[in-house]
């Protein structure tokens, strides 16, 4: 489950009122994340947290689901 | 006499260097088809079907590299062993050690029969000094196999993927022919999982491979082959010897040849990957329709783009993330000039790279102000803006696609001097009556390009409704055009003079 938190700062960056934001969500399918804007994303997530990924975190992520997991397992949620 | 014969066929099927077994060979066609029987007399003998494809794939790359297929064997055997032990440890360090292994070896591999002698050629001439190239044997696809197995190599590393038990399943992966010389570069997750499924085509993949292999054949051979050969060598031979309108049409003729050769071998891959039964990724999706010059590398050889996005660039921009959009610019340049390097050794290739790195990252910093300007303007999300885009996008890409091609600086510069000092214009008429069938296949092959892809859909379902010798008739028919358009003579070429 995507956190209202984890949403917030990922529609901001994209300059998006709302969008659907689901577990299974890839950044294609979303208006605006493309692999440019996706360091964006990384930059204000880390920010907002207070968190720091390693490179291979971020390589492995495949949906919004797991980056949310990385952020719990930052936080130790 | 018969055993004239005997020899001639053995000569035939023997390696030539000057005559690999690509698609469009009558040669691989009759092979293929008494391959085909054979496999699908085993289709449900996984293993005799899959030993098979395996023998004629190696017989396949030795028809086009000789000996030199030893290093695919070795290759796949090294980088099987390399994922195996990445996923065995739990050490971080000692996956890292792996990982780097694997990269200096192939990468050395792929270096050494591709650039020394064009590294040693830079080093002479700084030290202007006589260059000697050695005698070092460019095995064909090596480019492409190396990406393949890399990606594996690096999904296992990421865990994006589990690694395949077995030697076989990583043998069918690296050593499967329809990719093999000119991909596309399958993604081993999407492609080992397909190994063990049973044989079966539905009515639909089977129209869809036929579709596929006839569009190929139609765009290798009838437009790419013909155009090539017939008008844009000549003109990129001798710029000087022509008018500008006739360099002109030499640089549109050259772009359109270049995605059907490339587009065209790829979907007689796709195709007859679909008749073995395994479904390859897509590798291009109209690319001159793009309307900036990202979205033409998320059309242009996609298989490559994606490989280069996910292992290069990705990599490079979150290592150095903290520098903001300038990471985004200098992961962008890194990864371009390396997609420019992939290609070929030489400085047209380097330049051709560094030239889409400099044109990405200049849009990406005029991106703010330039949405801006279009909403001032009222024509953001407008079908005017989106034609002028495409027409712009389309002729940076061909500029580009000039440097590519072009052996050497000068012949670039002879093309824009002629196209500038000595244009023309009234030539083309000549042009039209003496080359009508070049013109003529210059404007269908962009007339199918940029038709409307519901009109492609709906060819492809014609062809699928057809009976299964129905598409047999029309392969044949289109196969037999081809050898019309491959036999003929090389049409003269008219040295118009003033």
């Amino acid at each position: 489950m995507i956190s209202p938190e984890l949403k917030k700062v990922i529609l901001e960056q994209l300059n998006l009122d709302d969008f659907d934001i689901q577990d299974e969500t890839i950044a294609p399918q979303v208006p605006g994340w493309d692999s440019l804007n996706h360091i964006n994303i990384i930059l204000a997530v880390e920010k907002h947290f207070g968190v720091k990924f390693k490179s291979i975190e971020l390589l492995r992520l495949k949906c919004v689901g797991e980056l949310q997991k990385l952020v719990d397992s930052k936080l130790g949620k | 006499m018969f055993n004239i014969n005997t020899q001639s066929l053995l000569d035939l099927l023997k390696y030539n260097p000057s005559d690999p077994l690509i698609f469009s060979t009558s040669l691989f066609l009759f092979i293929f088809l008494i391959f085909l029987v054979f496999y699908n007399l085993f289709g449900k003998n996984k293993m005799v079907r899959l030993g098979l494809l395996i023998v004629f794939s190696l017989y396949f790359y030795y028809k086009s590299a000789g000996y030199y297929a030893g290093i695919l064997v070795i290759s796949a055997a090294v980088n099987f062993l390399f994922a195996r032990f990445i996923s065995s440890t739990e050490k971080p360090l000692l996956k890292r050690l792996n990982l780097l292994l694997a990269i200096i070896l192939n990468i050395g591999i792929l270096g050494y029969f591709k650039y020394t002698n064009f590294i040693l050629q830079v080093i002479t001439e700084i030290n202007k000094g006589q260059f000697e190239p050695l005698s070092i044997f460019l095995p064909i696809g090596i480019s492409f196999y190396t990406f393949k197995s890399l990606n594996y190599v690096f999904d296992v590393y990421l865990e994006t993927m589990e690694p395949t038990r077995s030697f076989r399943d990583f043998c069918v992966y690296v050593f499967f022919f329809p990719n093999i010389l000119a991909g596309p570069i399958d993604r081993a997750s999407d492609f080992i999982p397909q190994i063990n499924q049973d044989l079966y085509l539905t009515k639909e993949d089977l129209g869809k491979a036929t579709f596929l292999i006839i569009a190929g054949l139609f765009k290798k051979v009838v437009i790419a082959d013909y155009i090539s050969l017939n008008f844009v060598d000549r003109i990129f031979d001798f710029p000087l010897r022509y008018t500008g309108i006739e360099n002109l049409l030499a640089i549109y003729g050259y772009s359109l040849q270049i995605y059907c050769d490339f587009s065209g071998y790829t979907d007689m891959a796709i195709g007859i990957a679909l008749f073995l039964g395994f479904k390859l990724m897509d590798n291009f999706n109209s690319p001159f329709k793009a309307t900036s010059i990202a979205d033409f590398w998320r059309r242009w050889h996609i298989s490559l783009s994606k490989w280069l996005l996910d292992y290069l660039f990705k990599p490079l921009q979150f290592s150095i993330r903290s520098l903001r959009i300038f990471a985004n610019i200098i992961a962008l340049f890194i990864t371009f000039v390396v997609c420019g390097i992939w290609h070929g050794a030489g400085w047209n290739f380097i330049i051709w790279g560094a030239l889409h790195g400099f044109m990405m990252s200049f849009a990406l910093l005029i991106q703010k102000p330039k949405q801006k300007l279009y909403k001032m303007l009222r024509i953001a999300d407008t079908k005017f803006l989106k034609f002028f885009q495409i027409i712009i996008t389309f002729h940076l890409v061909t500029f580009s696609f000039l440097i590519f091609r072009a052996p050497d600086m000068q012949v670039i510069k002879d093309a824009i001097t002629q196209i500038k000092d000595f244009f023309h214009a009234e030539v083309f008429i000549q042009f039209a009556e003496k080359m009508p069938i070049i013109l003529g296949l210059m404007v269908i092959g962009y007339i199918l390009h940029f038709m409307p892809v519901k009109i492609e859909i709906g060819f492809r379902k014609f062809i699928t409704a057809l009976p299964w010798y129905g598409q047999a008739i029309l392969l044949v028919v289109v196969i037999w055009i081809a050898s019309q358009f491959k036999s003929a003579d090389i049409a003269p070429f008219i040295y118009f003079q003033f």
